[in-house]
């Protein structure tokens, strides 16, 4: 992966200490900016130099900005955490409900309607909803500011304020799919034949349904999440833009426009760590649910 | 020997008597049976057919968009929705529905050539890995695994990073990130059917792989791939106007929603017509495309089609 990584990034055409110099270019300070960031030695030995640095923690310094890749991600991070979790918790919220419930009514008003709109989070355009939502709350209504991020720390209000809106924009994406795949596996997890025979049985519906029903519609529903937080860490780079959100979306795009390889090596990287991580979780959690997996 | 009478051949097959059906009358073509099926899911055929408009529109664009859309008339700048400009005109005087018109032609465009490419992609190396197995299976799926695990906004861009900003290499990257969903899609059909007995059987009277392949196992594998066709094409879409929105898609002053919405952004509380139209015409675009994939799905599944098939006659 992280040769890919590094095989991908360094593909990528120009010059990044010329783009960093800009009108000030003289001879002099390119090569010797360029002996110092290592652009002089054959790539096999770069690659390496960069792997064994990050190993022990330090992944470079920026081209653009001087700053350390790690200070600018760490930067970035409590954004990016912020509108994910966020947006997770709207996505559940829409999906979990709206979609037992279709699963339990199939073919109901309330099923019907949650298909639609299902559909609809699906296909719209985040950014869209994005513009449209800052044009009727923050222009025309001025209930809400149309972006920016303050830290919790320092103005909750203001934090809650301003995390609103793209939460929901991404969340109501987000919860969009989620549901489709609640409605299904419960659904399938109300057919299945244990489920029958538990109310053969005689067992009141209330029991039947949270032990039997919800546990085996669980893993399905843990592993969409999981896809869909790592999607959402990753940077949701064009609802951060419209937002003016500071998180690493916004950091890798601009990584990529200067050509800042470090940076953009340090957020993929990072990126990649996030999906072993949620993936890892993912695991964890099917085997706390399911017995029988850990056999 | 002309003379003697040729045995007769075993029963003919009827109904009753060889439990096969009788061939008096060929049966309806699949699929013909698919798209009367798929009329009957209202849904479906309603977004079915507004698609069909759209890409007349876009096919006919230049022919039914009442001006150029890079006529600019200063003077007419940012004017509401009216009779003479449906949908307004932009900061340069630009009519805004033929501009619509026109970017139809563009996204849609881009959407084909990226979900074309990774189809025939996607599904090669999908054919291959489900076919053959063993080592062939692991490395594909090694490369297409690693492919899928990095973020898609991020491999587009980085893909156009590389090859510089346009319309087609928009199609390229976002190809890019579609092929290993293809790949995916048709290695589980491929081995689905990989063990069928039509499959086996052809290969134990000795048929090649090649024509295994494309007379048995593609035929039937196909469903899937169709319905995420569909699918695909509505995010590729999607993604077309995103990477445009972002300045590195379809690059000005050609009209691609994505783009459209870009420029409106700045004048928004000016002039919400600017960015409300292109971003309609993505959003129904997408979820025409998405209901079709719905639809498509239903009717292709073997459990549903009996189902809804049985019912109607």
């Amino acid at each position: 992966m992280s040769v890919i990584v590094f095989g991908l990034v360094h593909l990528v055409p120009g010059d990044p200490i010329r783009l960093a110099l800009g009108t000030r270019f003289d001879q002099e300070t390119y090569d010797a900016l360029r002996a110092r960031a290592g652009l002089d030695q054959p790539l096999v030995e770069q690659f390496f130099g960069w792997a064994g640095r990050a190993l022990a923690g330090d992944l470079g310094v920026s081209f653009r900005t001087g700053e350390t890749v790690t200070s600018l991600i760490a930067e970035r991070l409590p954004a990016t955490l912020t509108l994910a979790f966020a947006s997770i918790l709207v996505a559940l919220l829409i999906a979990v409900p709206l979609g037992t419930i279709s699963a339990l009514r199939p073919r109901s008003v309330v099923d019907r309607v949650a298909t639609v709109l299902s559909q609809i989070g699906i296909s719209v355009p985040e950014f869209w909803m994005a513009i449209v939502l800052i044009l009727v709350f923050a222009g025309t209504l001025g209930w809400l500011p149309s972006g920016g991020y303050v830290p919790l720390t320092e103005d909750p209000g203001g934090w809650a304020q301003r995390l609103l809106m793209p939460a929901v924009v991404t969340g109501v994406v987000s919860g969009s799919v989620i549901t489709r795949f609640v409605r299904s596996s419960v659904l399938e997890a109300l057919g299945a034949d244990h489920v029958r025979t538990a109310q053969a049985k005689g067992l009141a519906t209330r029991q039947v349904f949270t032990w039997h029903v919800l546990r085996n519609a669980l893993l399905p529903l843990v592993t969409v999440t999981g896809v869909q937080l790592a999607y959402l860490l990753s940077g949701v780079v064009v609802v951060e833009i419209v937002f003016a959100w500071p998180g690493l979306g916004q950091l890798a795009l601009q990584a990529v426009q200067s050509r800042d390889y470090p940076v953009l090596q340090g957020a993929i990287l990072l990126f990649a760590v996030v999906f072993l991580l949620i993936n890892l979780a993912v695991d964890l959690l099917y085997t706390a649910i399911d017995p029988r997996i850990r056999r | 020997m002309t003379g003697a009478p040729l045995p007769e051949p075993a029963a003919s097959p009827t109904a009753t008597e060889a439990g096969v059906p009788s061939t008096a009358r060929p049966p309806r073509p699949r699929w013909r049976q698919t798209l009367g099926l798929l009329a009957r899911n209202p849904t479906a055929a309603v977004a079915a057919t507004v698609l069909l408009l759209i890409v007349l529109m876009a096919v006919l664009d230049e022919a039914i968009a009442p001006t150029g859309p890079n006529e600019i008339a200063v003077e007419d700048r940012l004017q509401p929705p009216s009779l003479a400009h449906p949908f307004g005109t932009d900061d340069l005087g630009r009519d805004i529905l033929s501009r619509v018109v026109l970017g139809a032609a563009v996204s849609l465009r881009v959407g084909f050539l990226a979900v074309a490419f990774a189809l025939v992609v996607g599904t090669v190396i999908g054919l291959l890995a489900g076919f053959y197995g063993r080592w062939v299976d692991d490395v594909l799926m090694r490369v297409m695994d690693m492919l899928f695990a990095f973020p898609a906004v991020l491999l587009a861009i980085a893909v156009l990073a590389v090859r510089g900003p346009g319309s087609g290499n928009t199609a390229l990257a976002i190809g890019i990130v579609y092929v290993p969903v293809f790949a995916r899609v048709t290695r589980a059909s491929v081995l689905g059917v990989r063990e069928e007995v039509y499959v086996r059987a052809s290969r134990s009277v000795g048929a090649s792989d090649w024509r295994l392949l494309t007379r048995h196992v593609l035929p039937n594998a196909a469903p899937p791939i169709i319905v995420q066709t569909s699918i695909s094409l509505a995010f590729a879409v999607l993604a077309e106007a995103a990477l445009s929105f972002l300045g590195l898609g379809t690059q000005p002053p050609n009209p691609s929603w994505g783009l459209m919405l870009a420029e409106g952004r700045g004048f928004i509380d000016l002039a919400w017509w600017l960015a409300f139209f292109p971003g309609m015409a993505i959003f129904l675009t997408v979820l025409c495309f998405n209901l079709l994939g719905d639809g498509l799905r239903d009717v292709l599944d073997p459990r549903q089609r009996t189902l809804m098939a049985g019912s109607g006659r």
